[in-house]
């Protein structure tokens, strides 16, 4: 009876997401008809011109979320370190009650944090005419996904067995060793799926970062220019599918950005649940993991 | 073997403060732990000569681990005296660490780390030394380990596809690249083949001939085969220290001659 109800779910959740993607490609179909798939590299979009090059919030998605995991990942596994291995039991669970209160707040919350907050301090610590921009974006969604990394990281590193910690303390290998060579290794495959988890939000997430990234259609200038307004798929679709009309090319556009937004998160998500200890940090010793 | 064979009260009452000592790698007088509100070692004393083997027996919770877990300083907040090779553990050069490459502990459960077997043998050099280990020093502590002929043909492999008796013997060698003066082996044939604990059995009757080892059994017949000095621990005390034979044949104390009896019926 359990085996069905888990076999009926597993195949409602497997046609849930075909029809979903499948709707996305429908409705996104006039679009790609018409366009190509070069336009996944064109720079001008321009919906009253019917120009719809995907390129600017390709790159500006990138950049946010790079942004975003460059700060987190190492801020979040140091937290996650700091409290399974360093703190006491309550200073540990504040830390923790903490993260966990910081992963329930409203995105919309942070994005008028932004505003209010970041935003005037940016502008004027920069110099810039506007604090909307990439950074911006990067900023907020780097505190967004700092407790999905966090926390684990720190699952992860509880698992690292007590005989391994022991056999490496009796050894008489010093923290810092005993830290890059025993705990992060073998936390890895946890701390990576936490990494591509945070990826994941980080490219999804909508109300905070239209709040702050500027919505402005153009490719950065140079490449790596974070500080001027941006925009990403997640606010482009935020902001003008009230104003696109259901059917027309806009709309099919706007739904092309969607399903690009799928995809890369479904082939995340799917990154990150692969099995466990088919990823190692000892190149030509795979699944070498041991319980 | 001259009159090592005492009563705990007489270890007390003759227990030496600090003091140099020759032929002695190490000396623990009153030796006292207390976990969670629980005294768990009550008042321990004993020596070890600068070789041979010593088999710390006793009953299940007697708080042979948790001696153990003292001299390698994994539980710190021991109280008493520990003098090893001479200096006081609490103020060893170069610390804590360098201490624990002295006393190579090695566990019940072997915890080989996920890499290779070579890694893992030098995992606890510097690192310096792990880049560039020093010539013929994996063959040589394999060897001790007698592991090196099951191996030798595939260093690079990972530890982990070893077996249980193998993976011990690898934590042997990897304590024994350390070059520690002493060897404190906790049940390490527990739970293995009867080969694997035939060829630890053989490993450490060699190194007993270079250093002192200190190695908890349960296996009765095992700590006849390995002779030496025989330490009977109970509750937390040090009941009586023997030779093996003597304590095998005559042992003095009555809990001894019980934990015996009783032992004995187990086996058979
Ligand atoms: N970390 C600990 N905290 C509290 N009690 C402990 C701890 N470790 C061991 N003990 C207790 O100490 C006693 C001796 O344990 P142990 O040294 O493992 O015995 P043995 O190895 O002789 O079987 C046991 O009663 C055990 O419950
Ligand atoms: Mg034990």
């Amino acid at each position: 009876m359990l085996n069905l109800w888990m076999r009926a779910s597993v195949f409602i959740t497997l046609v849930v997401v075909i029809l979903m993607l499948g709707f996305l490609v429908s409705q996104s179909w006039p679009y790609w008809w018409q366009y190509g798939i070069g336009m996944l590299f064109a720079g001008e979009w321009y919906p009253y011109e019917r120009l719809f090059g995907m390129a600017p919030a390709i790159i500006g998605s990138f950049w946010a979320a790079v942004v975003a995991l460059i700060i987190a990942i190492p801020t979040g596994i140091a937290a996650a370190v700091m409290s399974t291995e360093l703190m006491s039991g309550p200073w540990r669970g504040l830390l923790r009650g903490g993260m966990e209160l910081l992963a329930g707040i409203p995105s919309v919350v942070y994005g008028l944090l932004g505003l209010w907050v970041l935003l005037p301090f940016l502008q004027s610590s920069l110099n810039l005419l506007t604090g909307h921009n990439l950074l911006a974006a990067g900023l907020l969604l780097s505190v967004m996904v700092l407790p999905t990394i966090m926390v684990m990281a720190q699952d992860a590193l509880h698992e690292v067995h007590i005989n391994q910690r022991e056999a490496a303390l009796s050894l008489g290998i010093d923290w810092n060793t005993r830290l890059w060579r025993v705990l992060l290794p073998q936390a890895w495959p946890g701390i990576r799926s936490g990494i591509l988890l945070a990826l994941g939000r980080a490219l999804g997430e909508t109300m905070a970062v239209m709040l702050v990234v500027g919505s402005m259609d153009r490719i950065p200038d140079p490449w790596y220019n974070l500080l001027a307004p941006a925009q990403t798929l997640t606010s482009r679709i935020g902001r003008e599918i009230g104003e696109a009309t259901f059917g027309s090319i806009h709309f099919a556009a706007l739904m092309a950005c969607g399903l690009l937004l799928a995809v890369a998160t479904i082939a995340i998500s799917l990154l990150a649940q692969e099995k466990r200890g088919q990823f190692t940090f000892f190149p030509g010793e795979a699944g070498s993991r041991k319980k | 073997m001259n009159t090592k064979r005492k009563t705990s009260d007489m270890l007390v009452a003759t227990a030496q403060p600090a003091t140099t000592t020759d032929g002695v790698s190490l000396q623990v007088s009153g030796l006292k732990l207390s976990l969670g509100g629980k005294n768990i070692l009550r008042d321990i004393s004993f020596s070890l000569r600068e070789h041979g083997i010593n088999i710390l027996i006793g009953p299940s919770g007697a708080g042979k681990s948790t001696l153990l877990r003292c001299l390698n300083q994994l539980h710190a907040d021991w109280q008493g005296e520990m003098l090893i090779m001479n200096h006081h553990a609490r103020q060893w050069p170069g610390g804590t660490d360098a201490l624990r490459h002295q006393m190579g502990l090695i566990a019940q459960k072997p915890a080989v780390f996920p890499c290779s077997i070579e890694k893992n043998v030098t995992f606890g050099l510097s690192s310096r030394e792990r880049k560039h280990p020093p010539a013929g020093l994996i063959e040589r502590v394999l060897r001790q380990a007698v592991l090196w002929d099951e191996v030798k043909d595939r260093l690079h492999e990972s530890a982990a596809i070893l077996s249980i008796g193998q993976q011990q013997r690898l934590c042997i060698a990897r304590a024994l690249a350390l070059s520690p003066s002493m060897l404190l082996l906790d049940e390490p044939t527990a739970s293995l083949d009867p080969r694997s604990k035939q060829l630890i059995e053989a490993s450490l009757s060699q190194l007993a001939e270079t250093m002192p080892l200190l190695c908890v059994t349960h296996d009765i017949e095992q700590a006849q085969r390995l002779g030496g000095q025989i330490i009977f621990m109970c509750d937390g005390r040090i009941i009586e220290i023997a030779s093996a034979d003597t304590f095998f044949t005559r042992p003095e104390r009555l809990e001894a001659r019980e934990f015996l009896r009783w032992s004995t019926c187990d086996c058979s």
